[in-house]
């Protein structure tokens, strides 16, 4: 299943003096499987490159191909249902989308649209609301009567309740308590290795980048300047000083340590393995 | 919605942009008065040709300008067949069956047509070169004298900033909606009755929530710097009014009285 990008271009407001080139000639490809991060400045373009992916923006040159679909500037907006269920979109703030009057009649408003029987969406909705960490109390409450985190949750919920198997978020953590965030990236972790769903996510946040991600596309001004394997990203600190991006924690201390005359690997991503790597050679020297 | 042109403020940097709120506001009130009048053909002629001096003045395309007229066609449809429908004077145009068209019909909706027109040239001519903000400015001014009869001016003026100020906001979340919710599959052009009410229903209920956020927090942020209204406030931004402005007013001015002139004395 493809995830591809070619030549595209998204301008806004063309012929007005409002215009803005916001994607500029994108070649770029998704890997199937893999959790994607994509990073960048306020403005570059990142929004607006993950909306092509279910087609709520069209290219306005270029080809975005997703699966069989092949999405073409000025094409019709029919048969752009089935891409939807396939490609679930979780918007920054998604709590604003929330309408109904229950908690589990929200949640199963996706897939009823998708055409899936009544009773059938209710189970898939409550899988969903479990998934996110509410318990099954919370189903016949008001949505709008809830915190924002739990909003955010049930928000994230409806679009999980669809079975995407591909699952977009534009900073899904933006605003939520660290202990939220966290239990958060951790589903959205386990989707991606346990149940295979492509995972594309834009964020600001390295430390996620870092914890979760498999690469990195980096968006410059409308055009994704580096993509890579977040091994490689962050092998040292070079990539995220030329962005002039803090890069995280462990990878400025091993940067430190380096200098000092620590030999440590590439391959050092998780904190027990990095305090296991310095024990060994501060015993070696001790 | 991102094609709304009607009410939108162009930042052009012309004669017209720079001119004074209030000579603007007050010109355009009297050209429109002047429109009213019935001076035929020659006089709305005339007022074309002033009008059409000021945009190109102005530096606004006209093709937003017939943008903004575009909106108007479907009522300008319907006025005709109305009077087509009701006015029975004047020649015999056209029969089709039943249904005869008159001379005085069609003439008299040319009329309000064209009218129409010029409202909506002069209107969006004052918006487009008019910051929100320096309209409500000249507004208030404008509204100053009444404030003796007891007419709140500077709240009349606060009221529409704020109202204006959150039309983009609120087409902005308006478009984010629409995409948060075709995300989850709605279908805004097509489906049954039912679906789209739901489509609707799923667009109203969440616009109408963040729109009572939106208002909920603007009067704690105006609270907590201490807005009292009605209390005396100073200004950023003083108006003075130049000679353009003056010449602007005084054009106004002729254009009515020729319109006077055109249909009770020529």
């Amino acid at each position: 299943m493809p995830i591809k990008f070619e030549k595209v271009s998204h301008i806004y407001s063309e012929g007005t003096p409002f215009r803005y080139v916001a994607l500029e000639d994108v070649d770029l490809e998704f890997r199937e499987g893999a959790f994607t991060a994509v990073i960048g400045r306020t403005g570059s373009g990142k929004s607006t490159l993950v909306q092509h992916l279910n087609a709520l923006l069209l290219p306005t040159s270029g080809t975005v191909i997703v699966d069989d679909w092949q999405l073409k500037a000025g094409q019709d907006a029919k048969g752009l249902k089935k891409l939807r269920k396939k490609v679930g979109l979780v918007f920054q703030f998604p709590e604003y989308q929330l309408f109904e009057e229950t908690v589990l009649k929200d949640i199963s408003f996706g897939p009823k649209n998708f055409g899936v029987p009544v009773k059938e969406a209710e189970e898939k909705a409550s899988n969903a609301l479990r998934m996110v960490g509410l318990d099954k109390e919370y189903e016949q409450r008001s949505p709008l009567e809830l915190s924002g985190g739990q909003k955010r949750r049930v928000a994230i919920a409806g679009i999980l309740a669809m079975d995407p198997d591909i699952l977009v978020l534009d900073e899904p953590t933006a605003g939520l308590d660290p202990q939220g965030a966290l239990e958060m990236m951790r589903l959205f972790r386990d989707l991606n290795k346990i149940h295979g769903t492509t995972i594309i996510m834009v964020t600001h946040d390295m430390e996620q980048v870092f914890g979760y991600c498999d690469e990195v596309v980096v968006m410059e001004n409308g055009k994704p300047t580096i993509h890579t394997s977040v091994q490689d990203f962050f092998k040292d600190s070079s990539y995220c000083d030329s962005l002039n991006i803090l890069p995280p924690a462990l990878i400025r201390m091993k940067d430190m340590l380096k200098e000092k005359g620590f030999a440590l690997t590439d391959d050092i991503r998780t904190l027990p393995v990095f305090a296991r790597a310095i024990a060994k050679q501060v015993k070696h020297h001790g | 919605m991102g094609n709304i042109t009607l009410g939108r403020y162009i930042p052009l940097d012309s004669p017209i942009h720079r001119m004074d709120p209030r000579a603007k506001i007050g010109a355009m009130i009297i050209t429109l008065i002047a429109i009213f009048f019935p001076a035929g053909w020659i006089g709305y002629g005339i007022i074309f040709t002033a009008v059409s001096t000021v945009i190109i003045l102005s530096k606004l395309s006209p093709v937003y300008i017939w943008k903004s007229m575009k909106p108007m066609l479907l009522m300008m449809v319907f006025l005709l067949v109305i009077n087509i429908l009701v006015i029975h004077t004047g020649q015999v145009w056209l029969k089709i069956g039943p249904l005869s068209i008159y001379s005085d019909a069609v003439m008299q909706t040319l009329y309000i047509i064209v009218r129409l027109l010029l409202m909506i040239m002069i209107t969006t001519c004052l918006t487009a070169t008019t910051k929100p903000l320096d309209m409500t400015l000249g507004i208030e001014d404008l509204l100053g004298p009444f404030k003796k009869i007891g007419v709140p001016s500077h709240e009349i003026a606060m009221l529409i900033s704020i109202a204006l100020r959150f039309i983009p906001d609120l087409i902005d979340e308006t478009n984010r909606i629409i995409k948060a919710q075709e995300s989850r599959g709605v279908d805004l052009k097509e489906g049954k009755l039912s679906e789209r009410i739901m489509a609707i229903l799923s667009l109203i209920v969440p616009l109408f929530v963040s729109a009572f956020q939106r208002a909920d927090d603007l009067a704690n942020a105006m609270e907590a710097r201490g807005y009292q209204p009605g209390e005396p406030r100073t200004r950023y931004k003083i108006l003075k009014m130049k000679g353009p402005d003056w010449a602007l007013l005084l054009g106004a001015c002729l254009l009515l009285a020729g319109m006077i002139y055109l249909a009770y004395f020529a």
